[in-house]
């Protein structure tokens, strides 16, 4: 079906996108160094963070059994629960204790991550609007389910630009299919450069039975990456050419700016063609590196290989990776199948940390950890659980955080967000900020009004802070 | 999921009524107690908080009911409301203080100081409350439906005036002066008349998804100086009557109806034969089949009448829309898959056709249209009364196979898989070696098993292997007769023996079942005449006589709406498949009814209304930017001009193949699926449905397998094949571009493309660059375009020829490249 060019080719900007037919005149590199829309700006004040690398967990994962200890909980097993007639409370199946100096409670389901206990800032008390995936889901990423927004990862793009002009500055890891789908990594109304690069796509049907619970699972690589007819000049001067005829359509339509993220698609695709294909190439890695992540390993080579692609990318200038792991939907077998789901997460995900860390890296990269809700401490079935808004858990991690300190609190038994209460636009204020960059400045004009990431809403969750 | 609403469903559907099981409380109160409460407490609670907090509010939020003392210290969803002496403990109080920003009641204005003061003092007292008794919950159903139906798309169309309009002369059809009324009213003007190379194209793409030919360019042009209206009319004809516009529209139809040749999800395994739905619905659209009927055959034409074996055997595969769903087919619980199939069912059903999500009533009621869960599994009674035959083989991973249809007709027709004498023997002969290793097998297994050294998990494994590869081989020989000819199986559904009412799931959960449930439309759309199922049969054809009527407020709106968003690339409600209260209203309502009031006054022919919609004047305004307009209407909601558009991906695939020649209109026998036959994707069978490189029919014939769509579709924004996915998404990302530059298809596409424009006798250099941008634009080039092309040229060929010494060569790699950058470049994907 012919979509229009979607809103954000409306955009009412005064000037007239990028600015493409000022520097008309003047050469290809020329006009690039001055107008990119991708060259590294100034943040509003100085940050620790420079760089995200999000794992997004699509489906909601149960905090009362791995991040929100609830000992309460676990002494009400079997009662009938206050909120929901009929329900009943499950106790976590996992066991808790508490790790590092700083003590944090982390259950049995992340015995690697919570050697890392002391890096972690944990967050319990989030909420969201609505317990519904797709809803939940987009608003978790572009803070707005009602309305097509920018994603966070094309904001950062939008406000900080990319620090290596060879590779996309903001790129999503097997991103879901459902649930909002493109929406997720889109621009919406900013520019189309600033949307986020997919590779793979989220699969949770991979055809050996053992890798079933991997989750995302499609070989992370980007296809036609190199071109087997021309050599790099003549590919350079047919570029050229596409380029011109493209000016001429911007020219004739005087307002095209789709048509200029077409323009800025094919330079960054020609850059991309140099560069990426070695960043993405793990087997430059040592033997030992990937067995940190558990690649090799059934039940996280997938995820694992996700998470070292996303360490290389942000070591290689990229602003904002995310990496989608599913699915954490449990509403039955929670037993089982969270035990899977964990396991194909917290090896991969303690590598990252110790090797972002090894790297040097961690202390100017800003890990995240959370997906779209949680779930209730009171039984679906008899094994599962379902899908809470009122109170869930996120961790970050590395650049400009805390480690070691839990913020907020949800009631005793889990169900909700009582203390300290982090709503999904507090979360995008904060990251914001993390980045350097203060969410009610950093706007775009569309149709007449300011739009901003976190609309009216949104406070810094200082406590996490370093 | 939300709490509050499954307050009331429980107590409604269930029949489950709340009572109050703790005995008087007010005996103990003193007089003064009881004056304190009547006079300070009791009138604010009635006046400032029953109107969502009683057991007679129209709905209960928070699930807090302050009737009488019992309920209220046992509070809402967030707690006790009172706790008697506690101020902390009591949310009521916190909320009139407005303490927390969270919670704040009343939430329109705080309560004066000294009401809240005389509450703080009722609680420390200890909070005395006379009130005592049952709480009943008398949310009426029927009070909430009236009001559901106010919503507008739950209203039956109402006959529209075409309002009066300033500029008479503008308007050609009615459908102009709903445009331009409210165009005018804002005080602007539509844009100028498109010129004729560009309508062309529009009209071209829109109707057979293929630019025009020069020739067809040429007489256009010719006419259209003539005269424009007949021009225009004539084309359209010709494009309606082209057998290429059933593959055009019909694809948009498999978009909505998820259309897709295998189960996805966990296990993904093939659907050989999903591609007779694919056809039939391709060919409906040829034959302009109406609407009503196109949409009663693909829920129950196994139900209606059908004057020939060939008319039969049609509307069976017409229920295929039914079955293609996608599928989790290694579900371990029963009844939890008939279950999960149902649900998809509904939710095709219902969205595709109503634009209406029915399905999150499976486990409570619709948070936000007026939806019951009763509703829900009065639907779902229907569809589990009828049969889902959808064929897959069983093996290790999966057990939910299911049969197919068997169509009445005495062969399969090219396409179906069919085997050689050879292969027939070949495949008896190794069914018979794997039964025996099975015996063999099973018996070692009891052997190891008496001897105590049997490894079960292995056993199982080797077992359940032998028995998958036994049925995969049964299944392959019985889909041919035995001479190894396909029989006619196809997907679809037929009514159980027996018809049944489904069970309420309380929170849709399959161990927790609650009342039986008629079965039965969504009574918020019956209020026209009655429909219900008569007890004997599953209901299908009902529910597909119900929905075609025309007293179903939703169906040819969300048809009519459909059309416009594929003419215009914006639907006149912007959400195709949510008519709901969080869908988008329409931008203009009243031109919605007027089309769709049309739409069944031409018996629902959509070709007739796409005829219509075509010859308009709205449908000819040109793309023209227009800086005043744009300030005021920077969306163009009120269309003061047409939309630029990017092609979708079957367009711009199909294009590359036209212009460079290569293109196969003939329609493919089957489908590569079909001809791989049964199996699961990844395992034994072919993997590579990917690589398409090599395919020359229309994108519409390419195999769709979820999940693993050709990059030629999943790059460009093709509709996930696992959704109901009425509009598709426009991004730009460097992959398109990479996919331009670098694919082999493409690459092909470009040198074909030379080769057809060198073939052409006695061109100079000029004349080939102008053909190929006719071929590719239809348009001429401009001079600029021209000088830039030949410097492009000469600049690529000097290079070249250091790196090939073969000028000829050198000269050919030239033309390819040129004409690779015309159908990798912007104008090439748009449509003004």
């Amino acid at each position: 079906m012919n979509p229009v060019l979607s809103r954000r080719s409306l955009l009412q900007t005064a000037s007239c996108g990028f600015g493409y037919m000022a520097f008309s005149a003047l050469s290809t590199l020329q006009a690039e160094q001055i107008t990119s829309p991708l060259s590294p700006k100034a943040p509003h004040f100085p940050a620790k963070a420079k760089r995200v690398i999000f794992l997004c967990m699509r489906g909601g994962p149960s905090h009362v059994d791995t991040f929100d200890y609830k000992p309460e909980l676990k002494k009400a097993n079997g009662q009938p629960a206050q909120n929901r007639p009929g329900a009943k409370l499950l106790a976590s199946p996992w066991e808790f204790s508490q790790h590092g100096k700083s003590g944090q409670w982390i259950s049995s389901l992340y015995p690697n991550l919570a050697k890392h206990a002391d890096e972690l800032a944990i967050i319990n008390s989030m909420h969201t609007d609505l317990p519904a995936h797709p809803q939940a889901f987009v608003q978790m990423h572009t803070g707005n389910f009602q309305f097509v927004r920018p994603s966070l990862g094309a904001w950062t793009l939008y406000g900080l630009g990319t620090e290596n002009q060879s590779l996309p500055g903001f790129i999503s890891l097997s991103p879901a299919n459902g649930v909002g789908g493109a929406q997720n990594y889109g621009s919406a109304f900013l520019p189309a450069i600033y949307q986020g690069t997919p590779i793979g796509s989220e699969q949770n049907r991979g055809a050996a039975a053992g890798r079933r619970f991997a989750g995302a699972a499609q070989e992370a690589s980007i296809p036609n990456i190199k071109n087997d007819k021309l050599s790099d000049p003549l590919q350079r001067i047919q570029l050229d050419y596409i380029k011109s005829l493209n000016m001429e359509k911007l020219r004739q339509d005087q307002h095209q700016p789709e048509v200029e993220g077409i323009i800025e698609s094919f330079e960054l695709a020609y850059r991309m063609q140099a560069e990426l294909p070695s960043v993405m190439n793990l087997d430059q890695e040592s033997k030992e590196t990937k067995a940190l992540y558990g690649i090799g390993d059934n039940a996280t080579d997938a995820f694992g290989r996700n998470c070292l692609a996303a360490c290389r990318l942000v070591e290689n200038g990229v602003r904002f990776v995310e990496v989608t792991h599913g699915n954490w939907d449990h509403h039955r077998g929670l037993k089982n199948s969270l035990e899977n789901t964990t396991a194909a997460t917290d090896k991969p995900i303690a590598g990252l940390l110790a090797d972002l860390k090894r790297r040097d890296l961690l202390k100017d990269t800003l890990v995240i950890w959370g997906g779209e809700f949680g779930r209730t401490p009171y039984a679906q079935g008899t094994d599962g659980r379902d899908h809470n808004n009122k109170g869930f858990s996120f961790w970050m991690a590395g650049g400009g955080i805390k480690g070691g300190v839990r913020h907020g609190a949800t009631d005793e038994f889990g169900m909700q967000a009582v203390d300290g209460k982090v709503h999904i636009h507090d979360w995008h204020a904060t990251v914001l900020h993390l980045m350097g960059l203060d969410h009610t400045k950093l706007t775009y004009n569309y149709a007449g009004r300011n739009f901003r990431l976190t609309d009216v809403y949104g406070n810094v969750v200082k406590e996490i802070l370093a | 999921m939300d709490l509050i609403p499954r307050f009331t469903i429980l107590a409604l559907v269930s029949g489950f009524v709340m009572t109050s099981g703790i005995g008087a409380a007010g005996d103990s109160l003193s007089a003064e107690q009881i004056a304190f409460f009547e006079s300070n407490i009791r009138p604010v609670l009635v006046e400032k908080c029953f109107k969502c907090h009683s057991q007679s509010s129209e709905k209960i939020k928070g699930g807090l009911i302050l009737d009488t003392r019992e309920s209220t210290l046992k509070g809402g969803d967030s707690g006790a409301a009172v706790t008697p002496g506690s101020l902390d403990e009591s949310l009521l109080y916190t909320a009139i203080t407005y303490q927390d920003a969270d919670l704040q009641m009343p939430p329109k204005s705080k309560l004066p100081d000294e009401i809240v003061g005389k509450f703080k003092e009722w609680i420390e007292m200890g909070a005395p409350d006379p009130r005592t008794g049952d709480i009943k919950i008398a949310a009426s159903p029927a009070m909430n439906l009236e009001k559901g139906r106010q919503h507008w798309a739950y209203q039956a169309p109402v006959a529209q005036t075409p309002p009066a309009v300033g500029d008479a002369a503008w308007a050609k059809t009615d459908l102009d002066r709903f445009i331009l009324a409210k165009l005018e009213t804002a005080g602007m003007k539509p844009s100028g008349d498109a010129n004729a190379r560009d309508v062309l194209r529009r009209l071209s793409f829109d109707l057979i998804g293929l630019p025009p030919t020069p020739s067809q360019l040429e007489h256009f042009l010719t006419a259209w100086a003539r005269d424009p209206e007949t021009a225009l009319a004539g084309m359209v004809d010709t494009f309606l009557a082209s057998p290429q516009f059933g593959e055009r529209w019909g694809r948009h139809w498999l978009d909505a109806a998820r259309y897709g040749e295998s189960s996805g999800k966990e296990v993904n395994v093939l659907y050989p034969y999903a591609y007779r739905y694919r056809d039939y619905v391709i060919d409906s659209f040829n034959n302009d089949k109406p609407y009503n009927a196109f949409i009663q055959e693909q829920i129950a034409g196994d139900l209606m009448p059908a004057d020939s074996d060939k008319k039969r055997a049609e509307k069976m595969v017409a229920t295929g829309f039914l079955a293609i769903g996608p599928k989790s087919l290694n579900e371990q619980n029963t009844r939890q898959f008939r279950f999960d199939v149902v649900d998809e069912q509904i939710d095709a059903v219902t969205r595709a056709v109503m634009a209406t999500t029915v399905s999150c009533a499976r486990c409570h009621d619709h948070k936000f249209d007026p939806i019951s869960q009763k509703d829900y599994y009065a639907l779902a009674g229907i569809f589990l009364s009828s049969e889902t035959c959808y064929g897959t083989v069983d093996s290790v991973q999966t057990r939910r196979g299911s049969p197919l249809v068997e169509l009445p007709l005495a062969e399969a027709g090219p396409g179906a898989k069919a085997y050689s004498p050879g292969e027939l023997i070949e495949m008896q002969f190794r069914l018979g070696q794997l039964q025996e290793q099975y015996a063999k097998t099973l018996e070692e297994v009891r052997e190891e098993r008496r001897q105590g050294t049997a490894n079960d998990a292995t056993n199982f494994l080797k077992v359940r292997g032998l028995q998958s590869q036994i049925n995969l081989l049964e299944t392959k020989l019985q889909s041919v007769n035995a001479d190894g000819v396909p029989r006619p199986f196809a997907m679809g559904v037929r009514d159980r023996d027996e018809s049944f009412d489904a069970q309420l799931l309380i929170r849709g959960d399959d161990e927790n079942t609650g009342d039986r449930i008629p079965r039965g439309f969504p009574a918020v759309f019956t209020h026209g005449p009655s429909y219900t199922p008569s007890p004997a049969e599953s209901g299908r054809l009902d529910l597909a006589k119900w929905l075609t009527s025309e007293d179903n407020p939703l169906t040819a709106r969300v048809l009519v709406n459909r059309l416009w968003y594929e003419l215009f690339g914006r639907g006149i409600v912007s959400s195709l498949d949510n008519f709901g209260t969080t869908g988008d209203h329409p931008s203009h309502p009243e031109l919605l009814d007027y089309l769709s009031l049309r739409l069944i006054a031409n018996h629902w022919s959509i070709k007739q209304t796409l005829r219509e919609i075509c010859l308009s004047r709205t449908y000819r305004m040109s793309s023209a930017f227009d800086a005043e307009s744009f300030a005021k209407d920077p969306e163009n909601l009120l269309h003061w001009r047409a939309n630029p558009r990017r092609l979708d991906a079957e367009s711009l695939r199909d294009s590359m193949l036209a212009v460079s020649g290569q293109l196969d209109l003939k329609r493919p026998e089957g489908s590569p699926v079909a001809e791989a036959g049964d199996g699961t994707v990844g395992r034994g069978i072919r993997e590579d449905f990917k690589n398409v490189t090599e395919e020359k029919h229309r994108s519409v014939y390419l195999p769709i397998i979820r999940d693993q769509l050709p990059d030629a579709l999943g790059l460009f924004d093709f509709a996930d094949p696992s959704l109901v996915a009425g509009a598709r998404d426009v991004t730009t990302v460097p992959s398109q571009a990479l996919y331009l530059m670098n694919h082999p298809f493409v690459q092909k596409a470009a040198s074909e493309m030379g080769a057809r424009i060198l073939a052409v006798p006695g061109l100079d250099k000029n004349q080939r660059a102008a053909y190929a941008f006719t071929l590719a634009y239809s348009r001429p080039p401009t001079d600029e375009e021209l000088r830039k092309t030949g410097a492009f040229l000469s600049r690529f060929l000097e290079t070249a020829r250091t790196e090939e010494p073969d000028p000829k060569k050198a000269g050919a790699t030239a033309l390819a490249s040129f004409c690779q950058s015309l159908l990798a470049s912007a104008e090439f994907r748009y449509l003004d």
